[in-house]
């Protein structure tokens, strides 16, 4: 073991990796400050700069503006009460209330510390998870993993804040994306109405570019400009944060359990953490009336949640390929590409790439600290800058990322019409990100179904022979079929209170 | 954008029963039960239901509304958008403008390209000449000098080559 950390410490200790490193984190931070743009089009629009790169230090950028950007969403949501991005949205309101009341630097701190801790524990958890957790996906056959991929696509519709029955279709959606080309079992052209573009399929990337970079620009095209931020001079930002965490100890232990395990449930990423954690806070907190008057207990706890729910979210995609979140899913694409297929054998074969990751996640979350610091005083700056000027670059990074995907204009037409999409799928209330999982594990899930399907001979049964098997079955198809059972519930219900008041 | 459940479940049924078609007609695998057509099978049939459930307001319940955050004391309310019918195609300029960078960029090059692309958006997004036009001269270098020279994209010359 020793050995291992000590080759994967000289993975990271080159230049390249520390300089992508450097840069990566301090693009998150200001990509996570401005308001409108997520943690998840940071990652995405760094993609096209990670083929550039080698194998570490394309995953190092990765880490590290992702990390970052979770945090520095947290700047313009306790500043102007909009957060930067969705994964602050929960503790947004209470921020800013601190900031009314004067208490600016305690909320950018506790920002800034519990993130930092927040991400640590995350990482923890990937180190003691993920290696027992290999050596069981070393016995799943495909049986096991056609049925925990379509958990993991399930999961991604159960936690969406909309209608889960437009969540699975917007699944199939990405699903029947994923069928287009001739990457299937027969070798046939399939869906590509005789354009050759289409051979090759659609690649997960532009797509991804696409539903989050292009739809935001759409969606500017339409909003009004947020306010100015008034000026501010700050105090010392780490003060009191020693305090705060003797204080609430427990809030912040329990913030990191919950990011982590909502980290490593296929599907759902910071966001869902940080509001999960928030709610939990209120709901067990001693003092619950003095939430939403900037209080600074919720966030301790969502924030300590939110980033570790970041590294944890790279358990499921290291082990099996089926991404935690959104920004998992890039991460995923960037593997593949690199050579390092996520697998449980990833974590024999090239163990000290692992370890590699490791080291990256805590030096990023460290990194945090004094950059977090340093960004929370220009912020000021940053947030002047219009909207009419950061969202042209971004159009142009979006044509010049995508080109150099494949070095073809198609990438360019497949974002803009993936930008069509995500914006008329999150207008109606689909939910983009179950569709992106459906693009990213189309391909897997085909294999897993088909090869299993050939195995048995065209038999359904032994889909559920395998005790494993059988449970994760169970699981999906209880996760399919909820909210139908939901809807009939709720429609007998009422039914059943008027016959029994005779009316 | 916002368009009724009914025509939006009613174009996945569309959607699903055309991607079953497909995928049924799709040939099989000689000697193989399943095929190439096993998967858009599965798929279309999913849409269908789910867009059929969509259509009758199945799990409506679970949408839940947009949180309109109540304005502070001395905050300005930004101006509601104008109503007009045409207002709502504005949304429509950034994939256009990707389109254009299809169509335009072997032949004018990228640095003209994208100076108007950065232009067109920025003035859109409702900037002043003296913002647009600084930003639209300089950015598309500052671009090309990451992604064209750093990064070795090999972006067209086209009309007006870069310096480097």
């Amino acid at each position: 073991m020793l050995k291992t950390l000590i080759e994967a410490f000289a993975l990271i200790s080159t230049w390249e990796v520390i300089i992508a490193m450097f840069a990566a984190s301090v693009y998150g931070l200001v990509i996570g400050s401005l308001p409108g743009l997520s943690a998840t089009m940071a990652t995405a629009l760094l993609v096209p700069v990670t083929f550039y790169l080698s194998p570490i230090a394309a995953i190092a950028t990765i880490v590290a503006a992702s990390s970052m950007a979770i945090f520095s969403g947290d700047i313009p949501g306790a500043l102007l009460r909009i957060p930067g991005t969705p994964a602050s949205a929960a503790y947004a309101d209470e921020a800013y209330a601190m900031t009314r009341k004067g208490q600016a630097e305690l909320a950018l701190g506790a920002g800034v510390w519990f993130s930092a801790v927040g991400g640590i524990a995350g990482v923890l958890s990937l180190m003691i998870l993920a290696p027992p957790l290999a050596e069981i996906a070393l016995s799943f056959s495909t049986f096991e993993y056609f049925w925990l991929a379509l958990l993991g696509l399930m999961c991604a519709t159960l936690v969406a804040r909309s209608s889960p029955v437009k969540a699975i279709a917007g699944m199939f959606l990405g699903l029947l994306v994923s069928c287009i080309g001739i990457e299937n079992p027969g070798g046939v052209p399939r869906f590509t109405f005789g354009i050759t573009d289409l051979f090759g399929g659609i690649e997960p990337i532009p797509a991804l570019v696409g539903v989050f970079a292009v739809a935001q620009v759409m969606r500017a095209m339409l909003t009004p400009e947020p306010p100015p931020l008034p000026r501010r001079k700050f105090g010392s930002i780490m003060a009191g944060q020693w305090k705060l965490t003797k204080l609430y100890h427990w809030q912040m232990t329990r913030g990191n359990i919950v990011g982590i395990i909502i980290g490593v449930l296929p599907g759902a990423g910071a966001d869902m953490a940080a509001w999960v954690s928030y709610a939990m806070s209120k709901r067990f907190s001693k003092e619950p009336e003095k939430f939403g008057t900037g209080h600074v207990e919720g966030l301790v706890e969502a924030g300590a949640s939110n980033n570790a729910s970041i590294a944890s979210g790279w358990v499921p995609s290291l082990l099996f390929g089926i991404p935690g979140d959104t920004i998992a899913a890039i991460a995923i694409g960037v593997l593949y590409m690199k050579g390092l297929n996520p697998g449980p054998t990833l974590f024999t074969e090239k163990a000290s790439s692992m370890y590699a990751i490791y080291l990256m996640f805590i030096i990023a979350n460290i990194l945090m600290i004094p950059l977090g610091i340093a960004m929370i005083r220009v912020a000021a700056y940053i947030l002047l800058a219009p909207r009419s000027a950061i969202m042209p670059i971004i159009m142009l990074c979006c044509a010049v990322g995508s080109f150099a995907i494949g070095n073809n204009m198609f990438g360019v037409v497949t974002v803009a019409a993936f930008g069509v999409i995500g914006y008329v799928m999150e207008a109606n209330g689909y939910p983009v990100a179950a569709m992106v999982l459906g693009i990213v594990m189309g391909t897997m899930v085909e294999q897993a179904f088909v090869t299993s399907l050939i195995k048995s001979d065209g038999s359904i049964l032994p889909f559920f022979e395998r005790p494993v098997a059988a449970i994760l079955a169970a699981m999906a198809i209880g996760a399919l079929l909820w909210p139908v059972m939901v809807w009939v519930w709720r429609k007998v219900k009422p039914a059943q209170t008027a016959a029994a008041t005779g009316r | 954008m916002r368009l009724p459940d009914s025509v939006t479940g009613s174009f996945l049924v569309v959607l699903g029963a055309a991607a079953a078609y497909g995928g049924y007609i799709l040939p099989p695998v000689p000697g193989q039960p399943v095929g190439p057509n096993v998967f858009p099978l599965v798929i279309g049939i999913g849409l269908v239901l789910c867009g059929l459930a969509i259509v009758f307001g199945i799990g409506h319940s679970f949408e839940e509304e947009e949180e309109l955050v109540p304005l502070e004391d001395g905050q300005v309310a930004a101006a509601p958008p104008p109503q007009s019918k045409l207002y709502g195609l504005r949304a429509l300029l950034p994939p256009a403008l990707l389109l254009f960078y299809v169509a335009a960029a072997d032949r004018l090059g990228f640095i003209i390209t994208a100076a108007i692309m950065v232009y067109v958006t920025s003035t859109a997004l409702g900037a002043k000449w003296k913002l647009a036009l600084p930003l639209a001269a300089l950015s598309p270098f500052a671009i090309h000098l990451i992604f064209g020279k750093l990064l070795r994209v090999p972006l067209p010359a086209g009309l007006l080559p870069t310096p480097w």
